[in-house]
């Protein structure tokens, strides 16, 4: 038997007094921020403070300490590969952050880049909705599923989710979106068409717009804007860019103005790094956080924000489209989404 | 074990071809120890990889109440002391004290539950549900998770306690309180890390 010399109970209630006197500093800490220590330092207190309560506990109240070592031994193999998963998952999480801007800029335009979800598919094929011509245009359709939709989408979802922004009341998605305008008009129109009918109209339509690269003196790809707006904004902004009053500001009716406005980097600052505070949009307030979009490539940025200035309002008066490059200068200013509420007071928006 | 006669107090009668002289359960406990903290050590890890990424609210900082949750700490943590005061009790054959000590870890524990129950019902009527956003799915997982080993640890006490009445326990038998609190310092110790590094850090 391994040696039963163990703690008396004298030294049990002193380990016991110092754990919680430990955790009444570690709240004492948080409570009552210490400004002279630094956000590091208060970190690292919190962290070791712990660390000693976890080491008291196992030496003295499971008793490692006068235990036999072969416990020791067993409980450390598994902390260590615990410690060691930890940390792989972690960096598994962490890294792809900061590669993900050095991605080769021409795999996410690729036509397979995103899939939509068969229901969302079946959705827009039931109640025929448009897809962009422009992603017609050139790309072909063998079982008619590999399509990338494209906005506007209207009536977005059949099934209403809630949405709730910090500080904000819980919004109702379906309805708002669904009473929006023009894209309901035009489903209507092709609901009872079948799919190549329906293709075959929409490009006759659309033609201005899929020829819309040659036809423009400084082109830019309006089906990869397309894309990376359907695949992170439509959550929010919709796919009609309607936004959800009083949750997510419009951006159809709302983009190509600010643009207009002299916002120009304003909106790469807004895609980059996002935004949070109170704003005023087309009259009516909302006060959510624009999150940062940072981990997309500059070819992507460059794109979504062709797509928003021009998608619903038409190109602003002589646009100039985003380039990636110009995005990648941007991303140095390394704004955070303070700065970039304050940048928008600038603008007199 | 076919070879043997049956042999009901394993630590009293040494069995020849064991390698490690160990009680076997207390043996075990470790064992299975040292695997639960490869399982909270990826709850924790998918915590903290998911770590502002919520995109829509509530966030930490708007449900967290720190004076309460370090109540609930510290309530958890004197359960840990009068678990050892339990265990120093049956070495001594002193069954009442044993069982007042053991009653007094199972009253503790349920206490901690009731905070989290209470918690729970609060973050869900701010809005906090599982499905809200990745905040709610990894905490409400993690947590849920710690809370159910609590349950599972004051049950389990309970059983002792009773055990205590319908055999005559003793000094011999320590060694079944002895991995019960062995089990109920790690829920412990997981706490103590889950509060800082959950709770804690949100506000430094
Ligand atoms: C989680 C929801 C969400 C998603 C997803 C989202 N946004 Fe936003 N966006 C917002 C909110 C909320 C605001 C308003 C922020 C505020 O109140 O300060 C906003 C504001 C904006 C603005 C500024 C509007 C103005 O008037 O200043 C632009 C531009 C914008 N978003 C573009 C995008 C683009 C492009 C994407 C996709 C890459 C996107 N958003 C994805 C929630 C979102």
């Amino acid at each position: 038997m391994a040696n039963q010399k163990h703690s008396s109970v004298a030294t049990y209630i002193i380990v016991a007094l110092i754990l919680g006197v430990i955790t009444y500093i570690e709240f004492a800490i948080v409570e009552y921020p210490q400004e002279w220590l630094g956000r590091n330092w208060t970190l690292f207190w919190l962290v070791a403070l712990s660390v000693v309560k976890f080491i008291m506990v196992i030496m003295f109240f499971m008793h490692l300490k006068d235990d036999d070592r072969t416990y020791t031994g067993f409980f450390s193999s598994g902390m260590f590969i615990s410690m060691a998963t930890f940390v792989a998952l972690t960096a598994m999480f962490i890294l792809p952050r900061s590669v993900a801007s050095t991605r080769p800029d021409n795999v996410v335009a690729g036509a397979a880049s995103h899939e939509v979800p068969q229901d969302v598919l079946d959705l827009v094929e039931t109640s025929g909705l448009s897809r962009s011509p422009a992603a017609q245009a050139d790309s072909p359709r063998p079982a008619d599923r590999s399509v990338q939709i494209t906005p506007p989408l209207a009536g977005n979802d059949a099934s209403s989710y809630e949405v709730t922004v910090p500080g904000g009341a819980p919004a109702q998605a379906s309805g708002e979106a669904g009473a929006s305008g023009d894209a309901t008009a035009a489903a209507a129109a092709g609901s009872d068409q079948t799919p190549n009918e329906e293709q075959a109209s929409e490009q006759a339509a659309g033609g201005t717009t899929a020829e819309a690269p040659a036809a423009t003196a400084a082109s830019w790809d309006a089906e990869a804007g397309a894309s990376v707006y359907t695949a992170n904004c439509v959550a929010c902004h919709q796919g009609n860019g309607q936004g959800i009053p009083g949750a997510f500001p419009p951006l159809a009716d709302h983009a190509t103005a600010v643009y207009e406005a002299g916002g120009r980097e304003f909106l790469m600052d807004v895609v980059l790094f996002g935004m949070q505070g109170q704003i005023q949009v087309n009259g009516m307030a909302y006060n959510g956080l624009m999150p940062a979009w940072g981990h997309l490539s500059d070819a992507d940025v460059a794109n979504v924000l062709n797509h928003i200035v021009t998608a619903w309002d038409g190109p602003p008066a002589g646009f100039a489209p985003y380039q990636a490059d110009e995005v990648a200068a941007q991303r140095g200013l390394g704004l955070s989404a303070a700065e970039v509420h304050a940048m928008r007071a600038d603008l007199g928006l | 074990m076919s070879a043997q006669p049956a042999a009901p107090a394993a630590s009293e009668q040494p069995v020849p071809y064991r390698a490690t002289k160990l009680p076997d359960v207390k043996l075990l406990m470790w064992v299975f120890l040292a695997s639960d903290t490869m399982f909270f050590g990826s709850l924790i890890g998918t915590y903290l990889a998911y770590k502002d990424r919520s995109l829509v609210g509530p966030l930490p900082v708007d449900v967290f109440d720190i004076p309460l949750t370090t109540v609930s700490t510290f309530v958890l943590l004197m359960s840990s002391f009068l678990m050892v005061l339990s265990l120093h009790a049956i070495r001594q054959n002193d069954i009442p004290k044993f069982r007042l000590w053991t009653a007094g870890v199972a009253f503790f524990g349920s206490i901690f539950l009731g905070f989290q129950v209470y918690e729970f019902v609060h973050f869900v009527n701010a809005g906090l549900s599982i499905h809200q956003n990745l905040f709610g799915t990894t905490f409400f997982i993690l947590t849920g998770t710690h809370g159910v080993h609590v349950t599972v640890g004051v049950i389990w006490l309970v059983a002792l306690i009773m055990d205590s009445y319908l055999r005559p326990l003793g000094a011999k038998d320590s060694v079944y309180v002895e991995i019960a609190g062995l089990y109920w310092h790690f829920v412990d110790i997981v706490w103590i890390v889950i509060f800082t590094v959950v709770y804690l850090v949100e506000f430094v």
